[in-house]
């Protein structure tokens, strides 16, 4: 689904992502999990298209990130960080503007803002500026699954969410996980890691120190009786 | 490029600068404006009262040449200029980068239309209803006028926020550009011209004409008012060196025309190799 092969972003001096490569698969969970500066954003922001390459190769569905934008894009659909919107427009009008953008039925908007998963019910008509931290990333959310992409990116999602939003949240993805949706996302939580990944890349200083699955890494939290955490900083000890 | 992708950014654009009071305000500046002008511009001969239109127009046209552009300089680089998690929102949408700078560049123009059209329309009614209307038909072309001089200075702000990047940045080169356009340049053209001898001076000077945007609003407008004759002599030996008064029309638009598209397709190119 997702092919990254010997991505390489410098900044300037600074190599933010040196040569990674990995491969994500169709339906597959997958955590991009590392320290602040560690590259992941970059990493999902070059699959994204926001951020070109200095080297390397990212196709999407086979479609070449860089030489046809555009089109790789149709497939998959960004929820960043720090999600933002007009202050001044609802979020309803915030939902009308991604659909028209995307060319999608108006109904969309009614699936969303009345769906179970949202529940926009009270506050659609809100303004942005009238909505908490969680509630503008509920809405970027929105936007995010408005195209029904079958590829979801998403910047450490669960950062600007209380805790029970944050549970809401993976409940959430594991939902989308569960209808074949494929999904990438970045984290320093690792419970978002534990609880939703099937497959962990770990990256420090821009260089992918370990491609686990799930499986093998609650296998060696079993067998050593240690934590995600330490295990964690066992592998960017290696790095 | 494709219109139904451009069509629902122009609308945002348009809804946020309407909500943001932006539309309203210089709809309210341009209509206090027209009517001061008329009501007050004979003031130092001893009379207060509306003026025709002839004679608004022409103050106007010197007043507009300096508010026009630093509006559409700070309303277009506010706009343009980056924010963060709204433009990676934007940006990893299907649509092309030239398709969003399009469509904010045509709401932003829809939006100062909006206000010119409301400000001087207004403007335009109480003078018309007070007074004669003779010179009418020169205020609808000032008004277009104000309309090409805003997307001029709209294109090049985009291109300011696009190469600076930086908020202060961005708004210093906006300023720049405002100085030196209204200004800075018939300064240096002057200037320039003084180095040389008389019959190189003139080229030199009509030939300047073209490198600055409010110049070529500046003598389009008096010669969409007036007709050539407003300048003198010098006025027929510019009509002269660009041919002729429909030429002289034609070359001025030929030359609005570039300062207009030539920053938007630097913009394009620019945007197209930066990381968001």
């Amino acid at each position: 689904m997702i092919n990254v092969q010997g991505l390489t972003k410098r900044f300037g001096s600074f190599t933010a992502v040196d040569d990674v490569s990995f491969e994500v698969r169709e339906g597959e969970t997958f955590a991009l999990l590392g320290p602040n500066g560690s590259g992941k954003s970059t990493i999902l922001k070059c699959i994204a298209g926001l951020i070109k390459p200095t080297s390397g190769e990212i196709t999407v569905r086979g479609i070449d990130t860089c030489k046809r934008p555009q089109e790789a894009r149709k497939a998959l659909s960004f929820l960043p960080q720090r999600v933002g919107f007009h202050d001044c427009l609802t979020a309803r009008e915030v939902l009308e503007f991604y659909c028209r953008l995307r060319k999608l039925p108006a109904s969309r908007i009614e699936d969303v803002v009345h769906g179970s998963e949202f529940n926009f019910n009270g506050f659609s008509d809100k303004r942005v500026s009238e909505l908490s931290g969680g509630m503008r990333q509920k809405l970027g959310l929105a936007v995010a699954c408005l195209a029904d992409a079958p590829v979801l990116l998403l910047d450490e999602p669960t950062v600007s969410l209380d805790p029970a939003g944050a549970i809401a949240f993976r409940k959430f993805l594991k939902t989308l996980k569960d209808n074949g949706k494929t999904i990438v996302f970045t984290s320093h939580v690792l419970a978002d890691v534990e609880m939703l990944a099937d497959r962990v890349a770990v990256l420090v200083d821009g260089k992918l120190t370990a491609l686990v699955t799930r499986e093998e890494l609650r296998m060696q939290i079993a067998d050593n009786r240690r934590s995600l955490e330490e295990i964690y900083l066992d592998y960017a000890k290696t790095a | 490029m494709e219109l139904s992708t451009i069509l629902p950014i122009a609308r945002q654009e348009l809804t946020v600068a309407i909500r943001n009071k932006w539309t309203t305000i210089f709809a309210l500046v341009f209509g206090s404006l027209v009517l001061a002008i008329s009501y007050f511009g004979t003031m130092t001969a001893g009379e207060i009262g509306f003026q025709g239109f002839n004679r608004t127009t022409a103050s106007l046209l010197s007043l507009v040449l300096y508010l026009i552009p630093l509006v559409a300089l700070m309303m277009g680089t506010q706009s343009f200029l980056r924010n963060e998690g709204e433009d990676e929102m934007l940006f990893s949408q299907p649509v092309s980068r030239s398709e969003i700078l399009a469509g904010k560049l045509l709401g932003l123009f829809a939006a100062m239309t909006t206000a010119t059209f409301i400000g001087f329309g207004i403007g335009g009614i109480v003078i018309a209803t007070q007074t004669d209307a003779e010179g009418f038909l020169g205020y609808p072309a000032f008004v277009m006028l104000s309309l090409i001089l805003s997307l001029v200075f709209l294109s090049l702000s985009m291109l300011a926020a696009i190469a600076s990047r930086r908020r202060t940045k961005a708004f210093g080169i906006a300023l720049l550009l405002w100085f030196f356009f209204v200004i800075l340049y018939d300064l240096l053209v002057l200037g320039g011209s003084l180095l040389l001898k008389e019959r190189s001076a003139n080229y030199f000077i009509f030939a300047s004409l073209f490198g600055n945007p409010v110049d070529i609003v500046r003598v389009a407008g008096l010669l969409s008012m007036k007709g050539g004759e407003v300048f003198g002599a010098a006025g027929a030996a510019l009509l002269k060196f660009l041919g002729g008064y429909g030429q002289a029309i034609g070359a001025l638009i030929v030359g609005l025309l570039v300062w207009t598209v030539a920053p938007i397709l630097v913009s394009f190119r620019l945007l197209r190799d930066q990381d968001i």
